[in-house]
């Protein structure tokens, strides 16, 4: 009886998985990603800057909307949005400018320009490029703001091709 | 006599068993987690104490490219520094003395090389530009003016990603 009752306390002993080995590799791999690993998110804004074209520029094709290139000069105490044709006749579009103060003389009012852009954008659904001239005090922040303004506003794609540019005169 | 016998078997040492399960479970989490957000990564770039990055909604994933970095106090090509940077000014960088400039030689030298290598008419390369974001235009003209007209007109403005 005894005997029996040995056997069957041998039988139901679960075999242990000797997990040590594997808890020495993972103390190893933790730190090692954990000190390769980035918890900033680094992203990328597509831009250039305007350069001298060696072939010659492409024949326009009559459209019943021109396209249209936003000029957004960003000065020290304000933003100026122009817009310039690719039409000869309608070069310049002294209709579709505006001027927008900045908040506190510091940001640009996201919302108010935004606006004006998407007006423009549905006016001229074809046209994305923009020419960004920021003034030579301008900083870093506030091109990256204004690039991030007129590309996108709300999930709407406004003027995506951004070229940066500095003032003339 | 009984009460010996018990403090005595009381003292017996009894190794306490590990529940090492749930701890298991948790490093497995924190493996998958470390494992995809280190393979989703293109390059690790190291971001120093000068070099503070704007943020911005951008959710472009920028791409290898030659690195311009223009951090509070120098000027580096691919970690190499080109010139340093005083009074938001970068030293023997003008507008009339920039093809004399280190930075419009060296980015000459890797364009040439390039295009030695490559000798095929691909699109324009890209320059990953990493800028401080308290940077004057001024002082971001000078290097991108150089950089375009050295053969790179394209640039990749790296952005810290912003929640939307």
């Amino acid at each position: 009886m005894a005997r029996f009752s040995r056997i069957r306390r041998t039988e139901e002993e679960e075999p242990e998985l000797n997990m040590i080995p594997v808890m020495n590799l993972f103390m190893v791999l933790i730190p090692f990603l954990l000190s390769s690993v980035s918890f900033l998110h680094i992203k990328a804004i597509n831009t250039s800057i305007p350069v001298h074209a060696d072939r010659p520029s492409q024949t326009v094709v009559a459209d019943t909307t021109p396209k249209i290139t936003v000029v957004f000069e960003i000065k020290s105490d304000q933003v100026r949005i122009s817009t310039l044709s690719d039409t000869p006749n309608d070069l310049q579009r002294s209709d579709e400018e505006l001027v927008f103060p900045k908040q506190n003389g510091m940001d640009i009012s996201v919302s108010a320009v935004a606006d004006h852009l998407r007006k423009l954008k549905l006016s001229h659904p074809d046209s994305d490029t923009m020419i960004l001239i920021p003034d030579n005090e301008v900083t870093y922040r506030e091109i990256v703001q204004a690039m991030d303004c007129v590309r996108t506003h709300q999930s709407d794609v406004l003027f995506p091709n951004v070229v940066l540019s500095g003032s003339i005169g | 006599m009984a009460l010996g016998q018990r403090r005595r078997s009381s003292r017996t040492f009894v190794p306490p068993k590990l529940m090492l399960t749930s701890m298991m479970d948790m490093f497995t989490i924190i493996l998958i987690f470390l494992l995809f957000s280190f393979s989703e990564t293109p390059e690790k770039i190291v971001l120093g104490k000068n070099l503070e990055l704007p943020r911005s909604t951008a959710d472009v994933q920028y791409q290898q490219a030659l690195k311009i970095i223009l951090t509070k106090n120098e000027l580096l090509v691919d970690d190499k520094v080109m010139a340093q940077v005083r009074n938001q000014q970068i030293v023997g960088l003008t507008p009339e003395t920039f093809q004399s400039s280190p930075l419009y030689r060296r980015l000459k030298e890797i364009r040439s090389n390039v295009k030695a290598e490559e000798n095929k008419d691909e699109e324009t390369p890209h320059v990953l530009f990493l800028c401080d974001k308290s940077h004057s235009f001024k002082t971001i003209n000078s290097v991108i003016k150089t950089s375009g007209l050295a053969g790179y007109p394209n640039f990749q403005f790296g952005v810290l990603e912003e929640k939307k």
